[in-house]
């Protein structure tokens, strides 16, 4: 690392001070002049026959401005990622108790309010389908007519059944996940605005803003040219606003009233309304040699996906693809099902369908580790993958593989070194019981194969000698923006200081693909290398024209050029940006565009998978348990990942200690509960997250790496690995606290209690 | 709703304005006087976002309605610093990587405002207990806890 001038240091975020002082404009921020206020009526129903909308009362209040239904929707009444089969507004059928049946535009947030009540809608109930595993039979109520399997995947490698009577211990068992809400601070909310040349402008948080113009121009019937989609800043996404959310709504009252609508979403609005983390049930059964060889893991997993697709498809993939763990497994039965429930909605979340599995993986391990005495970091080793390895789903793993490096790591750490030192039993107050455990997962970097798969970056050269690197991914936190700062600092040789970022907006930033699958830093950082390769040549050109030297006699430095042994002879960026505009009156500006390397094998079945390059990590957690009380508390914590070469250090440990916080939230606490297709937990009081008091005294953060030599300064990503197997590796502490298995999350306290109690 | 008259201080500047009764004094900072910093999370109370100083103390300006905030002096984040000439808070903030999406910062940077103000050398715990109130979805609280550190360090450095 130590060739690099800015890779690899601690770069305070370029956005930090604008938020630090409250002068950035987060989209629920923005007002104009003479905006309306949108209000969304929702289903009262989880799933129902429309009969009847009756909006003229709604139309008749004074201040509002508009109503809109189903007829209103100009062009397709439906979108999502991959099937685009929810509806903008509900015609004939509600399918969960947020769908959106109509809006309403109005002078205040007041009487919107007012008036979305006013809008009457006859229902119909229907049966409800609340269960993942009843509404695979065929005699289920259809949630969609083509029947509630959205998609079923099925992966199938050697012979598992002959590998369980070889093996020596089988271990089987079934797994249940919660639903998690993502609990962004800042709910969906947003401005749309008709422009004076008849241009939409929708300003909403997001997570791509060049596919929300897209799937917009289908539901409005315009042309995309005709959209303009800002979606940065964002305050927190995680997955939860990959989907369009608001959007399609915001435009339609926009185009309606012809005015500027806003709508922010109430807390509770959000929950109900909006993606959850897929809850899974899985059934395990994993077999193994006395010495620790995995020989066989037969796996079925169940996802509910609530009422619509959006990403519902590609999660459960890649919970199939992530099934085995980063082990090497030569039989293998992996049968997937994606089912519609009338369950809210699920789509896409930090992770992707890899905790859900990892949780239940991980604990397989810990249980075999335990039962064979074999020490849990040998046993992985024993079995991990190596680069070369073929995959348990039969690809070759022909890319950087972190396993060996993650688990050596891991034995470095101070909880790993001082776990025998553990109190085990608190000797003041004995019904508390002390734990360490220790789970390794891993998560594909990028979408995965047969998905156009891309990075884009667009570069000017600013008329100070600086630059701006335009970027379609966002930064929603995780400090995407920051680390192109300095990929283009390292390429131009200037000071990150010199270096502007634009995000998110499809006027001035090149399609860069969604911000998802941990692939920002990975794919905009490598189009961005190349965009400031093309930039170089040119100002290096021009340098050599004004030094009457030629180009190769040239190396550049601090935003200068030096004639090579004369560094006297030299001329600055900025120099060089003057006589650009005043030969030709504007300055250079470069593209860079950047296809991700896939895989050599497609798997049968399988729609994107495998991925090619995959971040690897190793969590750590040190457990109380109150066994009078069933309450966990986490006191420490480690990670140790590999997401490849560190591009900025600060944003390393802020990331990993954010995911190991929201991991432990999904492990101990969160779960959105829906009864009868009803929720239960709409606000900060009934679904907890974790605060400062429950976040544990330390999280040590340690990067290693297998160096990915395709990745920008050898990168990959680490945004979703961090959070995923904190969950078991602090349900494994629990077990080494007080011996009891934990094979459901969260493990909440009345959980844990009652299973001390059995 | 019935309008009432409302005079406050905001960042030690007085205002005179006529609210529906029924707005909270965070609408009436962000809609009324365009002080959008202060940020809306829950509106219930239960995130912190929405944290201002009140009187002297710190309060979530989403639970005060706008006649109680009648003759209050209230000071908001856009009060502490701004780009030019930032509170030490803010700058440790910054230098520390305490802030990610940055939603729940300016509510962060109050509560520790208030906390500083109360006890300059606070420790752990106490800085714990001080911003028990804020939620943070991305940071997992170890940096807004060494920022916190470094604030008190850098206003004792000041005095
Ligand atoms: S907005 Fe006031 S506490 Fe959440
Ligand atoms: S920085 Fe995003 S919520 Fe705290």
């Amino acid at each position: 690392m130590g060739e690099y001038k800015y890779i690899g240091k601690s770069v305070p975020r370029v956005d930090a001070a604008e938020k630090a002082t409250g002068h950035i404009k987060y989209m629920s921020d923005l007002s104009f002049p003479n905006m309306l206020w949108g209000k969304i009526v929702r289903s009262k129903y989880p799933h129902a026959k429309i009969l009847k909308i009756d909006t003229s009362k709604a139309e008749a209040l004074p201040g509002v401005v508009a109503v809109v239904t189903w007829k209103d929707v100009p062009g397709l009444n439906g979108f999502g990622i991959v099937v685009p089969d929810q509806p903008v507004l509900c015609e004939d059928k509600v399918r969960y108790i947020g769908d959106a049946v109509a809006a309403v535009a109005a002078e205040t947030k007041e009487i919107a309010e007012k008036a979305a009540n006013l809008v009457e809608v006859e229902y119909e109930p229907l049966p409800l389908v609340d269960d993942p595993i009843k509404a695979i039979s065929e005699d289920a109520p259809k949630v969609h007519e083509g029947g509630n399997v959205h998609l079923h995947t099925k992966i199938v490698r050697g012979d598992v059944e002959k590998a369980f009577e070889e093996a020596d211990l089988i271990v089987e068992h079934t797994y249940y996940t919660g639903r998690q809400e993502h609990a962004f601070l800042e709910t969906e909310s947003g401005v749309a605005k008709l422009e004076e040349d008849g241009t939409l402008s929708v300003y909403a948080g997001s997570q791509y803003p060049q596919r929300d113009q897209m799937q917009l121009s289908r539901c409005l019937a315009l042309n995309p040219r005709k959209i303009h989609v800002v979606s940065y800043p964002v305050g927190g996404a995680f997955g939860g606003k990959d989907e369009l959310t608001i959007q399609p709504i915001l435009g339609l009252l926009a185009l309606k009233t012809k005015r500027p609508v806003k709508i922010v979403l109430s807390r509770e609005e959000s929950i109900i309304s909006y993606w959850k983390r897929h809850p899974m049930i899985m059934k395990y059964k994993t077999g193994v040699k006395k010495d620790g060889t995995l020989v066989a893991n037969k796996v079925e997993i169940y996802a509910d996906t609530g009422a619509y697709a959006s990403l519902g498809g590609p999660v459960l993939n890649l919970a199939v693809e992530h099934a085995c763990g980063p082990y090497k497994l030569d039989n293998v039965y992996i049968d997937g099902y994606c089912v519609y429930t009338n369950n809210g909605v699920a789509g896409a979340f930090r992770g992707f369908g890899v905790p859900q599995v990892t949780f239940a993986m991980e604990t397989q391990m810990d249980i075999i580790a335990e039962k064979l005495g074999i020490d849990p970091i040998e046993l992985r080793k024993k079995n991990a993958l190596r680069r070369g390895d073929v995959s348990p789903i039969g690809n070759k793993l022909t890319t950087s593989v972190g396993t060996v490096a993650v688990l050596e790591g891991v034995k470095e750490t101070d909880l790993w070194k001082n776990k025998d030192k553990i109190e085990k039993v608190d000797k003041e107050r004995p019904w508390i019981k002390r734990g360490f455990g220790f789970a390794l997962t891993y998560q594909g970097t990028g979408l995965g194969i047969g998905l156009p798969d891309y990075g884009g970056a667009v570069l000017r050269f600013r008329e100070d000698g600086g630059f701006i690197v335009g970027v379609g991914i966002v930064d929603y936190g995780q400090g995407t923006g920051t680390s192109y700062a300095q990929i283009v600092a390292e390429a131009m040789k200037c000071p990150v200081n010199k270096v502007s970022v634009i995000l998110g907006d499809t006027d001035l930033t090149a399609d860069s693909g969604p911000t998802s699958a941990s692939r920002g830093v990975y794919t905009g950082g490598r189009a961005a290398i190349i965009a400031s390769k093309r930039m170089m040549k040119i100002l290096k050109e021009k340098a050599a024209e004004l030094l009457s030297v030629s180009p190769e006699d040239l190396e550049a430095e601090g935003g200068y050029f030096y004639v090579k042994n004369q560094p006297d002879v030299s001329i600055s960026y900025d120099k060089i940006a003057m006589e650009f505009l005043k030969t030709s009156g504007h300055l250079p500006q470069t593209e860079g565009y950047f296809l991700m390397p896939i895989a050599d094998i497609k798997i049968k079945d399988a729609f994107g998978l495998p991925h090619h390059i995959f971040a690897y990590s190793g969590h750590l957690a040190l457990v109380e348990v109150n066994t009078l009380t069933g309450q966990t508390k986490v006191l420490e914590g480690a990670e140790v990942v590999d997401g490849g070469i560190v591009v900025n250090r600060q944003g390393f440990e802020a990331q990993v200690e954010g995911g190991y916080v929201m991991g432990m939230g999904y492990g101990l606490m969160e779960d959105v509960k829906i009864e009868k297709g009803i929720f239960k937990t709409v606000n900060f009081s009934t679904y907890i997250i974790p605060t400062v008091k429950d976040a544990p005294k330390r999280i040590q953060t340690v990067p290693v790496h297998d160096p990915e030599e395709t990745g920008p300064y050898q990168a990959k990503g680490i945004a979703e690995t961090v959070m995923v197997a904190t969950a078991p590796a602090i349900t494994n502490a629990i077990h080494s606290a007080t011996g009891i298995r934990i094979f459901k999350i969260p493990a909440t306290s009345e959980l844990i209690y009652n299973l001390l109690k059995e | 709703m019935k309008e009432i008259e409302i005079s406050l201080t905001v960042n030690n500047k007085p205002y005179k304005l006529s609210v529906p009764a029924n707005i909270t004094l965070l609408d009436v900072l962000r809609e009324k006087l365009k002080l959008t910093g202060t940020k809306e999370g829950c509106g219930k109370g239960e995130c912190g976002a929405c944290t201002v100083m009140f009187n002297g103390r710190s309060a979530n300006s989403c639970l005060i309605l706008a006649p109680q905030a009648d003759g209050a002096e209230v000071i908001t984040i856009e009060g502490l610093g701004n780009l030019e000439n930032m509170h030490p808070i803010q700058e440790a903030f910054v230098e520390e990587g305490a802030i990610q999406c940055g939603f729940c910062t300016p509510g962060m940077e109050m509560s520790s405002f208030y906390l500083l103000t109360k006890n300059p050398n606070p420790t752990e715990e106490e800085i714990r207990e001080g911003i028990s109130g804020n939620l943070c979805r991305c940071t997992g609280y170890m940096k807004i806890i060494k920022a916190i550190e470094k604030a008190s360090q850098k206003l004792n450095e000041k005095h």
